[in-house]
């Protein structure tokens, strides 16, 4: 009975110890947390693919019903506008014709001047079509979730596209999750190519609407309206993804770039499977490979 | 006295569970893809406006390692080199040990002491993640993405507030001694 007793009263004196040091206790766990964060990044980030797999289906779960709400809102919006677009469309697609007209002809060029060449092609690209299950909307990252994985054949850095050009690379892979960075994000470095002038030169996202074009030769040689394509330096990405156009010099020699993509009103994303995506290795430092040249 | 009745227990468990659950959902429909622009800038601070809620309701049903678990999740969802994983969990922990401590300020004051309560809590939750954020990763990062989603969360609190409040019996005399806290009876939370 003694002993009980004993046990009863230690017991009774830990848990109000406890009590009242709850919050240091709870504050100290917190930072505990951060300091393995810091010091472990491997371990957190297996807890952080861990999470978004257990999260996922959740995630899609909810993404449904917002994506028809989603599509809803715009479907009222464009009604407004529905006669406008009707005649800005047609006049659209006359003009694309001739342009379809034009890509054919080259392209039947093209192949016989590779032909006579014998040029050979990089590796054939392979495409996997994903859903957004998530937006990374923390003030401070640009990313989104997606709901294919490792599964599916998704591994870190491939390129994930939309249909107007490059969205952002894969950063982190579950078994059937996935996350995105994309190209506004303050982490991401891009290689990149002007299409007019063929310079090269390194995209950096600063978590704005707009990306920082640096680290080219001439940018003087930079005009507003010019295109941004991916270079496919660093070997991860496919080369000639459009990424973005220029839209206004900036003192100290950057020029700012706006992305083709829609990052407001993404939904569904293509992950390119370009097939050599080994050779880069470690994709969880972004900065690293087009930093060696 | 307890009635032990099943609609008795799945009402009790019931209580006890959804301050917990609406946070992790809340901590969940962070991530949803809602493109509606205003709409969507509420969703990074909803959990921490129902830890902010529950904390003035019933803050026994919302246990500080419960926060701790939640924020972390929240952390490590979030990803990305530039969230320091537990910097929400510090956040939530920080909120309710302010709200438990000024629970007389707070409950049972007219609304709009209520909403400027929690206008002064969010500022420091919000300063305190970008501190963290900018220290964790040395960068000056811009603030304005932040503080445009604290106006819209500070503008849309009387909407749903009020909404998590009802967790709360109308009548106090109704609950368990533990959860009264200082209210008296007949005194209600708005």
């Amino acid at each position: 009975m003694a002993i009980r007793d004993d046990f009863e009263v230690v017991a009774g004196q830990v848990r109000l110890v406890l009590q009242r040091f709850a919050l240091v206790i709870l504050v100290v766990l917190a930072f505990a947390f951060m300091l393995i964060g810091k010091a472990d990044t491997v371990l957190v980030e297996n807890a952080r693919v861990l999470a978004l797999d257990l999260a996922s289906p959740l995630l899609e779960a909810i993404a449904r019903p917002v994506a028809v709400a989603n599509r809803t809102i715009a479907d009222l919006k464009e009604f407004a506008s529905l006669r406008e677009d009707n005649a800005r469309l047609r006049e659209e697609n006359a003009r694309l014709i001739t342009w379809q007209a034009a890509a054919r002809r080259l392209e039947n060029e093209n192949d016989r001047l590779r032909e006579l060449s014998q040029f050979r092609e990089g590796p054939e690209a392979s495409f996997i079509t994903a859903r957004i299950v998530g937006d990374s909307v923390s003030a401070y990252v640009r990313g989104a979730l997606l709901n294919v994985g490792r599964k599916a054949g998704v591994t870190t850095g491939q390129a994930v596209l939309t249909a107007e050009g490059l969205a952002g690379r894969v950063a982190e892979v579950g078994e059937n999750s996935a996350r995105v960075l994309f190209v506004t994000d303050v982490n991401s470095r891009l290689p990149v190519l002007v299409e007019r002038t063929r310079e090269r030169a390194i995209l950096a996202g600063d978590n704005s609407g707009l990306m920082r074009l640096t680290l080219a030769q001439t940018l003087q040689g930079v005009q507003r309206g010019d295109r941004i394509i991916t270079s496919g330096h660093g070997g991860s990405f496919p080369v000639g993804i459009p990424v973005g156009e220029a839209v206004q010099a900036v003192d100290g020699g950057s020029v700012k770039v706006r992305p083709f993509a829609d990052f407001s009103r993404l939904e569904f994303v293509r992950v390119v499977d370009y097939g050599v995506t080994g050779l880069v290795g470690g994709a969880s430092t972004p900065a690293a490979s087009p930093k060696g040249r | 006295m307890r009635a032990d009745g099943v609609i008795a227990m799945l009402d009790r468990w019931g209580r006890l569970m959804t301050p917990g659950t609406v946070l992790l959902f809340f901590v969940l429909l962070t991530f949803a893809p809602l493109r509606v622009p205003y709409v969507a800038d509420i969703l990074p601070l909803l959990p921490a406006l129902a830890v902010f809620q529950f904390s003035l309701a019933t803050p026994e049903r919302l246990p500080g390692p419960l926060l701790l678990l939640a924020g972390v999740l929240l952390d490590l969802l979030l990803g990305g080199p530039t969230a320091p994983v537990g910097v929400s969990a510090l956040g939530f922990v920080l909120i309710r040990a302010v709200v438990v401590a000024n629970r007389r300020y707070l409950v049972g004051v007219p609304f709009l002491f209520q909403w400027l309560g929690f206008c002064l809590l969010i500022m420091g939750y919000v300063l305190l993640v970008w501190v963290f954020t900018a220290l964790w990763t040395w960068r000056a990062l811009d603030a304005g993405p932040a503080l445009a989603q604290y106006v819209v969360v500070i503008v849309a609190y009387p909407l749903i507030g009020p909404l998590l409040a009802r967790v709360r019996p109308r009548d106090p005399l109704n609950v368990p001694e533990a959860s009264r806290g200082t209210a008296q009876p007949g005194e209600t939370s708005s």
